[in-house]
């Protein structure tokens, strides 16, 4: 701290140069008025006393004239606006980032203050200190970036956003209000950003810092158990076993309650004694063949810091059977999933049409793969869209590698699978050529790629470039492992055999009539409009906040979707202290940083009591009258 | 008081009431300093102003008109009666006439006490006479001595014409007066005693004349209690000398400091020299001054 004032308008000293006209019009004004007495001779022995007395008589005499300039002193310092230099440089432009997360909403149990609030006095307390050349701009940080005010001083507008910042139900991702901070400074230019946060966020983040990072890490907030995983899969029998993962952060004797609704009514309920940092799995097993809604309850047995995670909901669908369009020329598939009794084969023997719609679509040609269906697998065809990069030759070839990780080749063994077709890349052709269209090549060949993987508006769509009845993969055992892996992949797509509980911050996508205008009235009482696209996929629907979502418009019937936290991150409340970017380490700093303290109001104030003083001096009863 | 003249009144100073009780008080020196000739009472009126004071043997020579026949008769001696023979007593009235004094009702009182002292005297049958001081080198206006209720118009018509205005100051005053003056007695100075002089000088001519001294301090209510503030420029009402004054408020504490000092210092000499010093307002009523004041301070009976 530089305890030598600054000053922010030095040019106000020019004002001085009153001090000139000051002293001339008291002198000129100083015509005394006459006063005839009898007799000088008194006055004339008390002036004389006073002078052999008085130390300061040339003080007393003008002492008006003194309250006059140090008033006028004052005013002018209050003009050249002081202020008390932080000893950093001074940020002209500075954007305050602000974590609105769900983690912010965590109270602490004495003071009850959650740790938004505490990042917003801080905040208020440097707005409260901004100087007339300083410029400041907040953006609220969750699982995306808003900008909340532009660079302003205007302290009215800064302190209105900060009043309307709430807590978002969402993890909070940073990397975006970088980027908007990062796209800031091309404009202006920044040297520091600040950035207010509890530190529940990843530790590493993908992004080069352009400018210096001041990291203002709020205290920690008390203990927190939540719900952090809530999902529910049909077993053999029929029924649905339902998983919900609850999570302790410190230690509690009390025991915890979790209760399962089911349509509203309790099904199950179940007590819990968690330990510090201890995470337990609760399995209930419902029956339900036309589907529910279920609602997972935690009630804490002590405080609790964060209570939008005790809550999460589940939607369980109807069941049905999947429909499977299969070639008639790829016989190996439809001999693998013949004995399937949950799956309907098309096209059936004596009817050759179909259903508008199927679950999976296995073709052989192009053309076939036109119809809609959740999971489409083409084999033995290179895409039209693909034939300038790829082409096929009638060449022995076999696997050079593959994406082990891949849903579809899962437990799926390829060494040593002999193929009668070799997909060739074309001259120039490479792998990015493909993801520029938004292929993924997930087994390479020794010349090309052997399978394509690609997400079309929600739907899978899986490429062979090679026919597979023409190589020995279906004399394999991965072969039927590898069609299994179809069938559960189709099953997780139409959310028929295994469902999650949908979680902030996006609307799971929901399906209505194509291009359609639909409303959505959100947990918080807003309404949000949103249009479906060409293939009736409502989507990217904001979920800020848990709850229940209620969408209407055609098709809609006011269907309600739940979402809730879910976020192991949020509920456990760990702190991150220094943040890992590409290049940098950040630290958090745990000291409030420091601002220049304006000063021009003690000034102002002082030279207002040297006003009061000088009027009281002048007004006042005359010292040494006898009452 | 009224200054009003009315048609019944004896004099404008004050009225006929506290005339007659003026008439009945008498001074009360603290010595008895009279003339060696005796008063005019004791030879002519035969006694009536005459007190026994002792008796004595009779030695060849005595007027035997003072031979005590009663004891005579029943002792068959003679004894000579003796009485105390009142002696003239001068009575000096010295008014300070100069401007100093032409301040609220200074002279005012000034004239009104010098009135009451002169009433006093004269019915008491010494012998008063008044001097007023205007202008410094000048001989001071003078009411020569009279005695006796026949005087009484005089001395009133002295002093209501007295005009005021001058310079000149109390101890020159004093030292013109004794140019002139005879006779042993009181002499009662009214004067507000703001001089730049040496005031010793014309207390120890007072003494050394045989008159003890009455000295009356009259100031104005602004003198006792001023109430002024600021930046002012006092100018002098006598020489017309100014002084430049800042704060004059801070100045007050001080100046009631200085006018108490040079109270205390005219007390100081005046008792020295075996007289009495008194200091009054011009805003207080006479009657409280006369009848009060100068009764409790033993100054009338």
């Amino acid at each position: 701290m530089n305890y030598w004032p600054g000053f922010y308008s030095l040019p106000g000293a020019w004002f001085l140069l009153l001090l000139v006209p000051l002293v001339v019009f008291y002198f000129l004004k100083l015509k005394r008025p006459h006063k005839s007495v009898p007799s000088l001779a008194l006055w004339s022995q008390v002036i004389n006393d006073r002078r052999v007395n008085s130390p300061f008589q040339k003080f007393k005499r003008s002492i008006l004239l003194l309250l006059q300039i140090l008033l006028l002193l004052f005013l002018v310092l209050s003009l050249m606006q002081p202020y008390i230099q932080s000893g950093a440089d001074r940020a002209l432009y500075l954007p305050i980032l602000i974590d609105c997360s769900a983690s912010m909403a965590a109270t602490d149990p004495e003071t009850k203050k959650t740790r938004l609030d505490l990042a917003k006095e801080q905040v208020t307390e440097l707005i409260d200190n901004l100087l007339p050349d300083q410029r400041v701009s907040l953006i609220a940080v969750s699982s995306t970036a808003r900008r909340l005010t532009d660079f302003t001083s205007n302290q009215r507008i800064l302190k209105q956003a900060l009043a309307t910042l709430t807590v978002d139900d969402v993890p909070s991702k940073l990397e975006d209000a970088l980027r908007i901070t990062q796209a800031l400074s091309r404009t202006v230019p920044l040297k520091t950003v600040l950035f207010y946060s509890d530190g529940n966020f990843p530790k590493e983040v993908n992004f080069d810092l352009p400018f210096e990072l001041n990291y203002q890490m709020l205290p920690p907030a008390g203990s927190n158990l939540g719900i952090t995983s809530f999902n529910a899969r049909k077993n053999q029998t029929g029924n649905w076993d339902v998983f919900i993962r609850v999570e302790n952060t410190k230690t509690s004797s009390n025991p915890v309650t979790i209760e399962l609704k089911q349509d509203g009514q309790t099904v199950a309920k179940e007590e819990l004694v968690l330990g510090e940092g201890d995470s337990q799995r609760i399995e209930f097993s419902i029956n339900t063949d036309s589907g529910s809604d279920l609602e997972a309850i935690l009630s804490p047995g002590s405080y609790d810091s964060l209570p939008s995670d005790n809550r999460a909901f589940l939607k369980i669908p109807s069941s049905r059977s999947l429909l499977v369009y299969i070639s008639p020329d790829l016989a190996s598939y439809r001999y693998a999933l013949a004995e399937d009794k949950n799956l309907v084969l098309y096209p059936e023997k004596d009817d050759a049409t179909g259903p508008a719609e199927y679950d999976l679509i296995i073709a052989s040609s192009e053309n076939n793969l036109e119809k809609q269906a959740l999971v489409k697998l083409g084999v033995g065809f290179v895409p039209e869209d693909l034939k300038k990069f790829i082409s096929l030759e009638t060449k022995l070839t076999d696997v050079v590698d593959w994406n082990r990780s891949s849903a579809l080749l899962r437990h799926v063994e390829l060494n040593d699978v002999q193929i009668t077709e070799q997909p060739v890349w074309a001259e120039n052709a490479s792998v990015e050529d493909l993801e520029g269209l938004g292929y993924e090549v997930v087994v390479h060949g020794q010349l090309g790629p052997l399978l394509l993987q690609k997400r079309n508006a929600g739907d899978l769509e899986y490429y062979f470039l090679f026919n597979t009845d023409r190589s020995t993969m279906p004399y394999r055992v991965g072969f039927p492992i590898m069609v299994s892996n179809l069938i559960q992949l189709t099953l997780q797509e139409a959310g028929i055999a295994e469902v999650q509980a949908p979680a902030t911050p996006i609307l799971p996508a929901v399906e209505y009539v194509p291009e359609n205008k639909y409303l959505i009235k959100t947990p918080d009482g807003k309404q949000l409009s949103a249009e479906s696209n060409k293939n009736g996929l409502v989507s990217g629907i904001a979920a800020l906040h848990v709850g229940k979502y209620l969408i209407s418009g055609e098709g809609a019937n006011s269907d309600e979707i739940s979402v809730s936290l879910l976020n192991p991150l949020e509920t456990s409340l760990v702190s991150v202290e220094e943040i890992q970017f590409t290049e940098v380490p950040v630290t958090a700093s745990q000291d409030q940083i420091d601002s220049d303290k304006p000063l021009w109001s003690e000034f102002a104030l002082i030279a207002f009591g040297l006003l009061l003083v000088e009027w009281w001096y002048f007004q006042r009863r005359p010292a040494g009258v006898p009452s | 008081m009224s200054q009003e003249t009315h048609s019944n009144q004896f004099t404008t100073l004050f009225d006929n009431k506290t005339l007659s009780m003026l008439e009945r008080m008498r001074l009360n020196p603290t010595r008895r300093l009279t003339n060696r000739s005796r008063g005019e009472h004791l030879s002519g009126k035969g006694g009536t102003s005459t007190e026994f004071s002792d008796y004595r043997n009779y030695v060849p020579g005595d007027d035997v008109r003072y031979i005590d026949w009663n004891i005579f008769a029943r002792l068959n001696r003679p004894y000579m009666k003796q009485y105390q023979h009142e002696e003239e007593m001068h009575v000096v009235l010295i008014l300070d006439a100069s401007s100093s004094m032409d301040y609220e009702d200074k002279f005012l009182r000034c004239q009104q006490l010098a009135a009451a002292f002169g009433v006093m005297g004269l019915l008491n049958f010494e012998k008063v006479s008044a001097y007023s001081c205007n202008n410094k080198g000048g001989l001071p206006a003078k009411l020569s001595p009279c005695t006796g209720r026949i005087s009484m118009k005089r001395l009133f018509d002295f002093l209501t014409k007295i005009e005021v205005g001058g310079d000149s100051p109390i101890e020159v005053a004093v030292e013109d007066v004794l140019r002139s003056h005879r006779g042993r007695g009181i002499a009662i100075v009214l004067s507000d005693f703001e001089s730049f002089g040496d005031l010793q000088r014309p207390f120890n001519m007072l003494y050394s004349a045989g008159l003890e001294i009455f000295g009356v301090q009259i100031l104005g209510s602004s003198e006792m209690n001023p109430e002024i503030n600021g930046d002012l420029r006092l100018v002098d009402s006598e020489s017309g000398q100014t002084l430049d004054i800042s704060s004059a408020g801070d100045l007050l504490g001080l100046y009631h400091e200085h006018r108490a000092l040079l109270e205390a210092h005219l007390a100081m000499l005046c008792r020295q020299r075996s007289g009495r010093f008194l200091t009054i307002d011009s805003g207080d009523l006479l009657e409280h001054v006369l009848f009060d004041l100068f009764r409790r301070k033993g100054w009338v009976i």
